[in-house]
């Protein structure tokens, strides 16, 4: 945190103090420890007493530091390499009556594509912020899959406090390097804590993830807004490290696109999608993930399939948002250059916040863009985009209210007709992997696409998005539908069945 | 105060204006120009090396047209270090690009900016008063080129919305000829000018607001100003385009800015009627009709 002038930081404090107690307000099982330091802020607030204000600022901020700080073990994370992901995909596997032919290998699973080469290079000449999307609380243990799997080394996390409540779960998060974000924290003093925590790991080396979307998305769309408070910590250290002369300042951004064929919170997540039209919850804690029944049931219906996660690891960009070359010498020239975006003549880094903002704004344009670049089809949304676009035309509305309303009736289409519109909307999707746009991982024909998609919907979900009843396909779910078809919103313009 | 190098792209006489108001500023201007007919005269230091102004200036203004651009920025090559003003006109005819995403493409400079408001060159020459607005998204961008220009001959007031700087400087040119030739056809007197005037800022100011720039930024001097500046002389080039165009010569005059700004209206689902009618008139409609058929649309609020 930047040294503050005093009336900005009695300011900062008080915002502390009105959130705090706010948030203690709320919650019942707090430690007396937080009620008795904010008392003494409070105190020191009110009779103006500088020292005393700043001893109850540190403890706090000591307080919170202990909180989020990550307990990383490179024992436990050897360990859990070794052991995990085999353990892992051999749990989620849905053959227990054949031990001995369980398929342990997990890239059987999860299907990573990218420059991985390129990625490893830079790992080890400069410190990475991996920025994935956002879908599911599982999406943390199945990044760290695939970076073990990628040959990438372990990244620190923020994650939020409620995934820690699991005692095992929590044990495990820690010393793979998770440290918690609690985001019933409202106050700008606790984000800078977290942020400055977020600087330390990056000046120490310690490649980071930041899910820029800041939660899972609830639409299942492609996440287009980011949040830029983490995202500009990378600036922030790459700015600190050149004033520290570092041989290896550099911090690279690797944008992450997960696709998934199916998502154990989605039922959850599109309800929760669509009464924040209305107002969000933001933190779920009695989702799908709260339930390790569910996770269980997930792992072996769903992610025991081929190929039904796949991790597309973007090309890195620097902390402003431009590319990075993948030639050593031409990066290295780079490298140099782009120090005149924060220096001056002399060399000399020039702080500028208003600027940062600026350029992390860049940066999380570019990364917004890079997603879809990244995204793969697959079979689940686009027959999903199918059924939800038959819903439109049946009613010719694109009110989501309306379409979530339609009796069952009015939700059969003949299959002769679903797969003469899922063949030009294949057609489509087509044209655009071809053009680089996205990627596709569909089988050949339409009716082949609808078949694996209705195997996979009747695979979790207690509903089905999209099922087959006699010669008519049914959007038999279709608030679940319009989750698994948001995820091609990014070709929205594109596709028309 | 320390005296700051500037370096200006363009040795017209737009580059030397800007040249002469850094040096009543109290600063170094160097013209970076392209052949000997436009080297500016030796009171101002100036160079055929373009890349040599980017490597000495830290701020850079580039004093081209629109269309020129492109090539003016591919010549010098700012770096990172770079802040680069746009003395243009908001929008590259062709590719339909506003100048800033232009300056982008070419070059590896990001902090940009662009200059707007009311530009009489001869006055500026002269020794005239005049002021300007520069608008970025960039405090450094804006407060850099305050020092640089800053004087008791031109003032110059700070934006963030360079959106909608960029959008007056390319739409003002356009309106400016609809008034030459709103003022040249038989019948059109007093009223029809302060309506073009009036009816064409608000049009504007839609287009601001569904691109995401400010709808207030049309009545600063980005726009109001320049217009006033346009059509204050009858000698002014936009002006007697418009002149030429009531006269049937359809040769002259920013056509291609008012198609672009026409199909960025359309994509943003707003009506121009004034610019569409604009577009029309130079592709052939004659332009009483087109006044005829504006006159008989529906009656409607003036604002929103």
């Amino acid at each position: 945190m930047a040294a503050k002038p005093d009336a900005e930081l009695a300011a900062l404090l008080e915002d502390a103090l009105y959130n705090e107690r706010k948030r203690l307000e709320k919650s019942k099982d707090e430690s007396k420890a937080e009620h008795e330091v904010l008392e003494r802020l409070a105190r020191a607030l009110v009779t103006d007493d500088r020292h005393g204000r700043i001893d109850a600022a540190c403890e706090l901020v000591g307080m919170w530091a202990d909180e989020i700080h990550g307990r990383f073990e490179p024992k436990m994370y050897r360990f859990a390499t070794r052991v995990l992901p085999r353990a892992l995909t051999g749990l989620l596997s849905s053959k227990p009556s054949r031990f001995r032919d369980w398929d342990l290998s997990p890239d059987r699973r999860l299907k990573i594509h990218g420059d991985l080469d390129l990625l490893r290079q830079l790992c080890k000449e400069s410190t990475l912020i991996l920025v994935p999307t956002h879908l599911s609380n599982l999406d943390s243990p199945l990044i760290g899959l695939a970076l073990h799997q990628a040959g990438l080394p372990p990244f620190v996390y923020g994650a939020g406090l409620n995934l820690f409540s699991n005692a095992i779960m929590g044990f495990f998060m820690h010393r793979l390097g998770a440290y918690t974000v609690d985001r019933t924290k409202q106050s700008l003093l606790y984000k800078d804590v977290l942020k400055d925590y977020s600087v330390r790991c990056l000046t120490t080396r310690h490649h980071s993830l930041f899910f820029p979307g800041g939660t899972r998305a609830r639409s299942g769309a492609v996440e287009t807004k980011l949040k830029k408070g983490l995202l500009g910590t990378g600036l922030v250290a790459w700015q600190e490290m050149l004033e520290a002369k570092r041989p290896d300042p550099d911090v690279y951004v690797v944008p992450l696109t997960l696709s998934s064929t199916l998502v154990l919170e989605a039922a959850t997540l599109i309800d929760d999608h669509l009464a924040e039209l209305g107002k969000q919850r933001y933190i779920i804690t009695d989702d799908e993930f709260a339930e390790a029944r569910m996770v269980a049931s997930f792992g072996r219906r769903v992610l025991d399939l081929d190929a039904s996660i796949v991790a597309h690891f973007g090309d890195p960009l620097d902390t402003l948002g431009n590319p990075v070359s993948k030639d050593p010498i031409e990066r290295h020239a780079q490298a140099i250059e782009r120090r005149r975006y924060v220096c001056d003549r002399d060399g000399l880094v020039q702080r500028d916040e208003q600027r940062d903002h600026m350029y992390t704004d860049r940066l999380a344009g570019e990364i917004a863009a890079a997603f879809p670049r990244g995204a793969h089809v697959l079979p689940t949304h686009i027959v999903a985009w199918v059924g939800w676009r038959s819903l439109e035309l049946r009613t010719n509305s694109r009110d989501p209210f309306r379409l979530v309303r339609v009796p069952p009736e009015a939700r059969r289409i003949p299959r002769a007709k679903f797969l003469e519109r899922l063949g030009k909307v294949m057609e489509q999707v087509l044209v655009g992997a071809g053009a680089g746009r996205w990627h596709v991982d569909l089988p050949p024909s339409p009716s082949s696409v609808l078949d694996v998609a209705i195997d996979r919907f009747a695979r979790f979900h207690k509903t089905r998005a999209v099922a087959a009843v006699g010669d008519d396909i049914v959007v038999e779910d279709p608030k679940l539908c319009m989750y698994y078809r948001n995820r091609l919103l990014f070709a929205n313009p594109e596709l028309n069945a | 105060m320390t005296r700051m190098k500037i370096g200006i792209l363009g040795g017209g006489r737009w580059g030397q204006a800007l040249a002469r108001l850094a040096q009543a500023a109290g600063h170094d201007p160097l013209v970076a120009y392209r052949d000997k007919a436009e080297k500016p005269p030796h009171i101002i230091p100036s160079t055929n090396d373009p890349p040599r102004v980017a490597q000495e200036c830290d701020l850079l203004i580039a004093a081209t047209s629109a269309s020129e651009l492109r090539s003016a920025i591919k010549l010098a090559r700012p770096g990172p270090g770079n802040r680069v003003i746009i003395a243009g006109r908001g929008i590259e005819p062709g590719s339909g690009l506003w100048l800033s995403q232009v300056v982008q493409e070419e070059c590896d400079a990001v902090r940009i900016g662009a200059l707007a408001g009311p530009a009489p060159v001869d006055e500026i020459l002269n020794g005239g008063l005049c002021a300007g607005v520069v608008a970025s998204p960039y405090a450094e961008v804006r407060a850099l080129f305050t020092t640089g220009l800053h004087s008791t001959r031109y003032r110059v007031y700070e934006s963030d919305d360079l959106a909608g700087v960029q959008l007056a400087g390319a739409f003002v040119p356009v309106l400016a000829t609809l008034l030459g030739m709103a003022t040249t056809l038989r019948g059109a007197g007093v009223g029809v000018h302060a309506m073009v005037v009036a009816r064409g800022l608000e049009e504007g100011g839609r287009l601001a607001k569904a691109i995401g720039a400010r709808p207030e930024t049309l009545s600063g001097l980005a726009g109001v100003g320049d217009l006033m500046a346009s059509q204050a002389t009858t000698a002014h080039p936009n002006f007697q385009a418009g002149v030429a165009l009531a006269k049937g010569d359809r040769s002259q005059g920013p056509r291609a800015i008012a198609e672009t700004i026409v199909k960025l209206a359309r994509a943003s689902r707003v009506e121009m009627p004034l610019t569409e009618a604009m577009v029309e008139i130079w592709k052939g409609l004659d332009p009483l009709e087109a006044v005829q058929g504006l006159m008989s649309r529906k009656a409607t609020k003036e604002h929103g």
